[in-house]
């Protein structure tokens, strides 16, 4: 076996070889020291085949830890994923001795909530399981192994419950991973990527570090997708109102999360079409507004000297590179480029005359209002939508930002996330009574 | 569910304003507008609930099934053509009416041709989705525009500038007998349930219809606004000078205290939204009409992939659309379609009896056809759910 | 499928290219005219005189801060005298925010129906403007600089709209309004008139008008009964003297109802005016007073003010009230109904019902 492996990993100095002899028995044992736990192969092989106080044959085979691996083709990959292989008696044992560096008990960071489960998954498989197991301690909870990634092997698990979860979707997430043949995978964004239409405008997957979240989506009969290496969870399939429904809107007061449900997909109506309608009412219809809007928003336009379309332009390459600089610099200088883009850059550009100052409100209302989306994939993918929607406004005015929004509602309509409508409005509740659309599955 | 039959109720009978109804019923108000509207509800009514019978008769079927149950295929071909043509037509009618508003009221310096072309376009996209979509987008826009619209008539009722007098002068003109056009032009606003000339093959077996009631009513309602409201406005003479009545009187309500201080542009960005899913409607009805007379195999209701037969029948849409605007002015689109009104309404009488007929054969029919609906639901149920 | 897709997105940006740049003018490039006057031509010539007061927009929003440009032109129609003027202006002019058409008094007094021709036709006029007869003339309302606007016009928004003053003199009339009286059987149209006062307007008559001409002024008091009958304005007073003491009452709640009956073959108008309210102004005792009297003599003096105006319209073969649109709403529907009335109305009696009802004395005795 050793001669066999030493060939396969024939340029790596961090595996180890070992051949080891006490009264009675020859072991082999191989296995990749920068993947394992050390003191982990020494107490269950290294010691008890020194000390001899059972028969170490006896050992390995009373121990579940030690399993029979006899495909010598898979030796490979079994060492690859941390595991201490141990040829004793022509047979080959495997024994999970991995030792996964990751960061410990980690804090919700992305998707914060003020009350709630504050601990986010790991980047661990296993912890992840243990978050989602102990919140969902239910029989029907179904675990299913896979690999992805013709190179990374990357350990990835379905996690779903067998009686809520539909079918269907099931059989169609297996037959997309059946067919994904990228070689890499290290985030779950990729997995996202090649799993949905990577030119949708929406994502159709949610991703999500909150437990409490993953497990009120098993609850509904969802798919949770896990990936060895990432925090994140994938929850298919999602519905778009799904994705502006932050998990506080199920903890808090009734009345104010429903008024803050019903704020944000003001906040999304707004972060779209503000700057495709300023376009519009600036330049085709004035006599939209009462009179005295009109005539401040004109005084305040008077002294920009290009048309309203390059002022919008210029002025959401500014925000978007604010946004971008805040996410890119360490958190410490961070507050200091918003400080310094969106105080004084603003302030003065205003009293410049390179843009009005209603631009300015216009702007910044854009961007606070597309923070308010709760998860940060569809927040991204909103934050694109406004910049079509300029187009039809520069030529049509107030109407063609009403045939683009049109266009983005059929397109929305038009999605299907796993087979399951993505812009359904009261498609939550799983009725009995038969819907539309049922007839033709 | 009966929530989607009452959204295309409510759509069509909410868009009479764009295909010249209450233009058509003022013209008429001395003359008979009051007692056709009255016949066209009663006609609608009735209409509606035959159609109602003929929908439980037949569930999850459409109309070219329905025809194929009872004839051969080249016989269902002109019927199918015909209803097609309506749809169409309905449709086109309503975007070039739009084109022309939006020209006049928001782009006066872009030819309503180029507004056409791109209004085309866009319904081209929408109409070419699967039928579930089309239904989906329906829903939405309903839901995002009725209340405004609702909320604007209910000012409209509120108005002090709305004249009680003018509306009881024109009722006085109720003893004239029923007139062929307002009546046609009444009956439009019933017409809503005639979607599920199509959309029934989305309901399912144990479909049923509740509030049916709520039909009749809401659409009378609708009709006496859009013929009343103008005429409280301008007065019994001065409303039947305007063509497009309703954007005009949509502009004598204020919102004082809105940003928008003209309501005319909430009502009609409001109705483009409601044009552009009407006619995308149009559109996809006529073209699944035509698309069941070609020699193809059944389509599913909610294909992963938009077939190309689809964008090809939808684009000659488009095309007779556009050359539709191109060779005819505004005052030969009135005439046309104060014709064309006519027509529709004989259509919709002959074909709604007919398939009324065939349902009373059909329910003899009937038990052949759930059992045959069973082993197609059994093969079907490996793959599915 | 990717090809059609391809196609169809070409398809679109070509139908962009061809539009490009027509109608695309940005808000800055826009004289807004916030008021227009008509008058006829100077020295009898044929045509009529445009004066357009134009908003020049300040970045600043202060009092004063509203700066006006005022232009006039002559010519033949006014559809022509528009586009000369466009000749003489730097950017292209935008009447969606045109809130005030003031037609001269010479031109309402001679012959106004020639004006709506335009007014009805143009796609950017507010069926919501307010409509008013200028005094002396059009142009010299549209040459007043009120002092302290902070938007251009904003005082004449005010005036007219319901969020300024809300004098009961003002009887604010839409364009709609104006054109639906016009064209209507049954009711007159009116119009307020407009006197340039030093820095600022006085709006206080109010002119009645028949189907083409002004016929008659109305006196500020008559206007205050017009706008409590027809509007039943309840921001408004009513008054009446006693021994040489005027009692004002300051209207509470204000209903009145009219009905056309036929007495005996004759036909009568039956106005009823119910009004309550608190004294505003009277002579200090009248809590004292039998509260009965008191109401009888303010409904006594109130309905012979009504008649008066009554009459005064029906000698001048007016009907601002709508008494005739009522009479056909409430007769049969024939053409004959509106000939009836047509012979009817110089004859028609007057039986004026007044109610007032005293809440209060204030805050004295």
């Amino acid at each position: 076996m050793l001669n066999r492996i030493g060939t396969l990993f024939a340029e790596s100095r961090d595996l180890t070889l070992d051949r080891l002899q006490n009264d009675s028995l020859i072991i082999e044992v191989a296995y990749i020291s920068t993947l394992c736990d050390e003191s982990k192969v020494s107490d269950f092989i290294l010691v008890p085949f020194t000390k001899q106080e059972h028969p170490f044959e006896d050992l390995v085979k009373r121990n579940p830890s030690f399993k029979r691996l006899d495909d010598p083709a898979k030796w490979g990959d079994t060492l690859l994923h941390g595991f201490v292989l141990l040829q004793l008696n022509g047979m080959v044992y495997k024994l999970d001795a991995a030792r996964i560096i990751r960061n410990e008990n980690p804090q919700t960071m992305v998707e914060t909530v003020i009350m709630g489960p504050q601990i986010s998954l790991s980047e661990d498989l296993i912890d992840s399981i243990n978050i989602v197991r102990s919140r969902y301690p239910s029989e029907e909870l179904a675990v299913e192994e896979r690999t992805v990634g013709t190179i990374s092997k990357t350990r990835m698990l379905l996690v779903y419950d067998k009686h809520r979860v539909d079918a269907t979707v099931l059989g169609l997430i297996r037959a997309k991973l059946e067919r994904i043949s990228d070689p890499f995978y290290t985030a779950t964004g990729e997995l996202v990527r090649s799993l949905g239409d990577r030119y949708r405008l929406f994502p159709s997957m949610m991703v999500t570090e909150r437990p409490d979240r993953v497990c009120s989506a098993i609850e509904d009969g969802k798919v949770i997708v896990l990936l060895q290496g990432s925090m994140f969870a994938i929850i298919l399939p999602s519905t778009f109102f799904d994705f502006l429904h932050a998990v506080d809107d199920d903890y808090d007061s009734f009345w104010m999360t429903r008024a803050m449900i019903t704020l944000r997909y003001f906040a999304v109506v707004l972060t779209i079409t503000l700057p495709a309608l300023y376009v519009a009412i600036m330049s085709y219809n004035p006599e939209l507004f009462r009179v005295q809007l009109t005539f401040s928003i004109a005084g305040s336009r008077s002294a920009v000297p290009y048309p309203s379309f390059v002022e919008v332009f210029i002025m959401l390459f500014m925000i978007e590179s604010l946004i971008e600089a805040s996410v890119r610099l360490p958190k410490y200088i961070g507050s200091t480029a918003t400080t310094v883009g969106g105080l004084i850059l603003g302030q003065a550009a205003q009293q410049a005359g390179l843009v009005s100052s209603i631009m300015i409100i216009v702007t910044s209302v854009v961007a606070i209002s597309n923070f308010v989306i709760p998860v940060n994939n569809m927040s991204t993918a909103i934050r694109f939508l406004k910049y079509p929607l300029i187009v039809p406004a520069i030529f049509f005015g107030i109407s063609g930002v009403t045939f683009g929004v049109f266009c983005y509602l059929v397109y929305l309509a038009d999605l299907r996330s796993f087979g399951k409508p993505y812009f359904r409005i009261f498609g939550r509740r799983q009725s009995q009574s038969s819907d539309v659309g049922q007839v033709g599955r | 569910m009966s929530r989607y039959f009452f959204y295309n109720v409510i759509l069509v009978s909410l868009l009479n304003l764009m295909l010249f109804v209450p233009y058509l019923l003022i013209q008429y108000r001395y003359k008979g507008a009051i007692m056709s509207m009255l016949c066209a509800a009663i006609v609608g009514t009735a209409l509606a609930l035959l159609f109602m019978h003929v929908m439980k008769t037949f569930p999850g079927k459409g109309l070219p099934e329905i025809l194929r149950l009872f004839m051969p295929k080249p016989l269902t071909i002109p019927i199918l053509i015909v209803c097609a043509v309506m749809w169409l037509t309905a449709s086109s009618i309503t975007m070039y009416a739009f084109s022309v508003l939006i020209n006049r009221f928001f782009n006066p310096d872009t030819s309503s041709l180029v507004v056409l072309v791109f209004m085309c376009l866009v319904c081209m996209y929408a109409a070419t989705r699967s039928t579930l979509t089309v239904i989906f987008v329906l829903e939405v826009g309903l839901i995002v525009c009725v209340p405004i619209i609702v909320f604007l008539l209910f000012k409209a009722f509120n108005s002090p500038m709305l004249d009680w007098d003018a509306i009881r002068t024109v009722s006085h003109y109720w003893n004239r007998g029923p007139q062929v056009k307002p009546f046609a032009a009444s009956l439009f606003v019933f017409t809503g349930y005639m979607n599920f000339f199509m959309f029934n093959r989305l309901n399912s077996p144990n479909f049923r219809l509740r509030f049916r009631w709520g039909t009749p009513i809401f659409c009378s309602l609708i009709l006496l606004t859009s013929f009343f409201i103008p005429i409280g406005f301008h007065g019994t003479e001065g409303a039947a000078d305007y063509l497009y009545i309703w954007s005009v009187t949509s502009d004598t309500l204020i919102m004082s205290y809105g940003f928008i201080e003209r309501v005319i542009f909430v009502f009609l960005l409001m109705y483009l939204m409601l044009s552009l899913i009407f006619a995308m409607i149009g559109w996809h009805m006529g073209m699944e009409m035509i698309k069941s007379c070609l020699p193809e195999k059944k389509e599913a209701i909610d294909p992963a992939r938009t077939p190309r037969s689809n964008w090809v029948i939808v684009g000659l849409f488009a095309v007779l659309t556009v050359a539709y605007a191109y060779w005819f002015n505004e005052k030969e689109n009135l005439k046309i379609t104060s014709h064309w009104i006519v027509l529709r309404a004989c259509v919709e009488i002959v074909s709604v009896l007919f398939v009324f007929v065939l349902s009373l054969f059909g329910s003899g029919k009937r038990k052949k056809l759930v059992s045959h609906e069973n082993t197609s639901h059994n093969a079907a149920s490996p793959d599915g759910a | 499928m990717k090809i059609l897709r391809i196609t169809l997105l070409a398809l679109t940006a070509l139908s962009f290219a061809a539009t490009a740049g027509c109608g695309f003018r940005d808000i800055d490039k826009r004289f807004f005219v916030i008021a227009m006057g008509i008058d006829p031509a100077d020295q009898g010539a044929k045509g009529y005189k445009i004066t357009l007061r134009l908003a020049v927009p300040s970045p600043k929003v202060e009092p004063g801060a509203g700066n006006n440009q005022v232009v006039t032109m002559e010519a033949t129609s006014i559809a022509e005298a528009v586009r000369l003027l466009k000749a003489h202006v730097d950017k292209e002019f935008d009447f969606g925010h045109c809130k005030l058409f003031a037609v001269g008094e010479k031109l309402a007094r001679r012959d106004y129906t020639d004006i709506l021709r335009w007014l009805t036709r143009r796609r950017d006029v507010q069926s919501i403007a307010y409509v008013a007869i200028g005094q002396p003339d059009a142009a010299s309302i549209l040459k007043v600089e009120p002092k302290s606007e902070r938007y251009p016009g904003n005082t004449l928004f005010l005036m007219f709209g319901k969020d300024g003053t809300q004098s009961s003199y003002l009887v604010p009339v839409y364009l709609f309004d104006f054109i639906r009286r016009y064209r209507e059987h049954g009711i007159d149209p009116v119009l307020p008139l407009i006197r340039a006062d030093k820095d600022g307007y006085a709006i206080t008559r109010l002119g009645v008008l028949n189907k083409s001409k002004l016929m008659e002024t109305l006196t500020p008091g008559e206007t205050e009964t017009y706008s409590q009958i027809r509007n039943q304005d309840a921001k408004s007073t009513v008054a009446a003297v006693k021994n040489g003491n005027t009692m004002v009452i300051n209207v509470d709640h204000i209903a009145t109802h009219f009905k056309i009956a036929n007495e005996n073959g004759e036909y009568v108008l039956r106005l009823w005016l119910n009004v309550s309210g608190i004294f505003e102004e009277a002579p200090l005792g009248v809590y004292e007073e039998d509260w009965n009297q008191l109401e009888a003599l303010f409904n006594q003096q109130i309905a012979s003010e009504i008649k008066k105006l009554f009459k005064k319209m029906q000698q001048a073969a007016v009907d601002p009230f709508g008494f005739g649109l009522r009479y056909r709403a409430t007769h049969p529907g024939t053409e004959q109904t509106w000939k009836d009335w047509q012979n009817l109305y110089p004859d028609l009696k007057f039986d004026i019902k007044v109610r007032v009802e005293i809440e209060g004395t204030g805050l004295v005795k």
